[in-house]
């Protein structure tokens, strides 16, 4: 099947998320030893408006550092506009986003299981349980909070060993012939030094185990389009609790659907966008995939206030 | 609005989150099960500073990052998100295993094995999102205690060997060292008469950096290592002869 040109709503998202990727991996860089003994500027943005981070210190300790507060502002737009966050802000679901765009399934196949399942229970239960022991006092939060989960991985794994690498990569050049790498590679070696590489190689215990599990999470795409953000992220679980009744709604015009299934083969959320069975809010990431998609022009976002006249 | 807030609590069936209460209540089962048990671990009794009681030891291999609060507080807002450790210029943050109980699992400790808190560095203190390790200007974060170093005299080489050796001395940060020499005269396996310098930590000066650890020429396990008593952010993980002999 040819692919068609999404719309423009659907390119715009794509831009949005790389934008927040690359912050994301740009803060991380960030976060080093800089000239004055200080770190990066602002580099706990991503954290800052996590919700969930906010509402288990707060349960824990019943005391949160200000700058959390600044997650009152996602939670807030949550209200309105639903999961947007995870669809459009969250560096961890953009990853998982461009991942699943590999998925080899047919189309088929991705109708079949891209609706709504009970297994997109399961991350309110993960929610549920990280939520009432951080009352009892255990914050367990942290080992999966989606940006926890990133960043350490980042941290542990994957940035030590791009590091090894390309460094393992330079030296072996330079060996073979220095005078062939003075010209070619070296300039860029001196670049990367300069932005990406550290002085000394980074070491973490357990690195190989922090790798393996962010490589099973990636890997799990390929099972289910954004499987950690269906069925585990207590994050999203969380927002899709607070914006389980958005203003700005998906809603599907009967009258022009011709039950083509094609608005299931993209959906993030697997929020059943097609107008059957009823649209789940607290599942669509606001993707707009389905709108982009729908030959029939059928499916269209509009704001109302919920609970109003059907 | 008001439909909005009512919807909110009873939304209409199908478009909700439909959840099983029985599952709800697994759930909540998993949540107060865990965290109760996590508070039945011996590494949860001397969380609780407050308590007034030192019912198990501490955990010598426990040293947070400087700034660090106190466990129970720690561990309640500890996110195991990595920036400590990603911050950290001598890459001595590490995942914890089980130092610190399970319920502890991937949160910083400072391995010197690995690294050393750097005297003129407060990175972690800067980055931590949560406040689990606390906002400290370098002058503040210079006095807070980590641990005591102490030196095992069947390791240290003037002490067992009769060799000259003053890394310890020599690499502590500390404007005023917190390692003094004594001078002293050994016998070597020659039955020669050697003047060495043994080192002596003063433990009203050490803040347990773990320099002189990781600078140790002996090697695998260095002969003076930092251990997490003493440490300010634990009144109950002090030398207790001072209360009670004198006074």
């Amino acid at each position: 099947m040819a692919k068609q040109k999404s719309s423009s709503a659907v390119r715009l998202r794509r831009v949005v998320q790389t934008v927040f990727l690359l912050l994301f991996l740009y803060l991380f860089l960030q976060t080093a030893f800089h000239a004055g003994g200080t770190a990066g500027k602002g580099i706990d943005f991503f954290f800052d408006i996590d919700p969930l981070v906010l509402l288990t210190v707060w349960l824990g300790g019943h005391v949160a550092a200000a700058a959390l507060l600044f997650s009152l502002i996602t939670a807030g737009i949550t209200l309105i506009f639903g999961r947007w966050f995870c669809g459009w802000v969250c560096p961890f679901g953009a990853l998982h986003n461009l991942v699943s765009s590999w998925r080899g399934a047919t189309t088929k196949q991705k109708i079949e299981t891209g609706g709504y399942t009970r297994w997109h229970h399961a991350k309110y239960y993960v929610l549920i349980a990280v939520l009432i022991a951080a009352i009892v006092g255990a914050n367990l939060a942290g080992w999966i909070d989606p940006f926890s989960f990133f960043y350490r991985s980042m941290t542990m794994a994957v940035f030590p060993a791009i590091n090894a690498g390309l460094q393992h990569f330079f030296d072996l050049i330079y060996r073979w012939s220095p005078g062939f790498a003075a010209v070619t590679t070296e300039p860029l070696y001196r670049l990367l030094r300069r932005y990406l590489l550290t002085l000394g190689q980074p070491h973490y215990f357990w690195s190989m185990m922090f790798g393996v599990l962010f490589g099973g999470v990636v890997a799990l795409n390929f099972f289910r389009a954004r499987f950690w953000c269906k069925y585990v992220c207590p994050l999203g679980a969380l927002l899709g609790f607070i914006g389980k009744n958005p203003v700005l709604q998906l809603k599907t015009d009967p009258a022009l659907c011709g039950d083509c299934k094609l608005c299931l083969v993209d959906c993030q959320g697997g929020a059943n966008p097609n107008g059957q069975a009823p649209w789940k809010a607290s599942e669509c990431m606001y993707c707009w995939n389905c709108q982009s998609v729908c030959a029939s022009s059928a499916i269209s976002f509009k704001f109302e206030v919920p609970g109003g006249k059907k | 609005m008001f439909r909005w807030i009512a919807n909110f609590f009873c939304p209409p069936k199908d478009a909700g989150i439909d959840l099983k209460r029985r599952h709800v209540t697994a759930a909540a089962v998993m949540g107060i099960g865990g965290g109760w048990l996590f508070h039945a671990q011996p590494a949860d009794r001397n969380a609780d500073a407050n308590s007034g009681v030192r019912e198990t030891a501490p955990n010598p291999a426990l040293i947070r990052p400087p700034g660090s609060l106190a466990e129970a507080e720690f561990l309640s807002k500890c996110i195991r998100c990595a920036e400590c450790m990603k911050a950290c210029p001598t890459n001595a943050i590490q995942p914890a295993a089980l130092e610190a109980g399970l319920q502890g699992m991937w949160s910083p400790v400072l391995k010197m094995s690995v690294g050393y808190c750097e005297y003129k560095c407060n990175l972690c203190t800067q980055v931590c999102p949560t406040g689990a390790i606390a906002k400290m200007p370098l002058e503040s974060k210079q006095k807070v205690r980590m641990g005591l170093a102490m030196v095992d005299k069947s390791r240290c080489l003037p002490y067992a060997y009769g060799k000259t050796c003053y890394q310890c001395q020599v690499q502590c940060p500390l404007p005023k060292k917190a390692i003094w020499q004594e001078d002293a005269t050994v016998i070597n396996s020659a039955g020669e008469k050697i003047a060495v310098k043994l080192p002596h930590v003063d433990a009203d000066l050490c803040v347990g950096c773990g320099t002189c650890e990781r600078k140790c020429p002996v090697t695998d396990q260095a002969a003076i290592r930092v251990t997490s008593v003493g440490e300010t952010r634990n009144p109950q993980n002090q030398f207790t002869w001072r209360d009670r002999y004198s006074g």
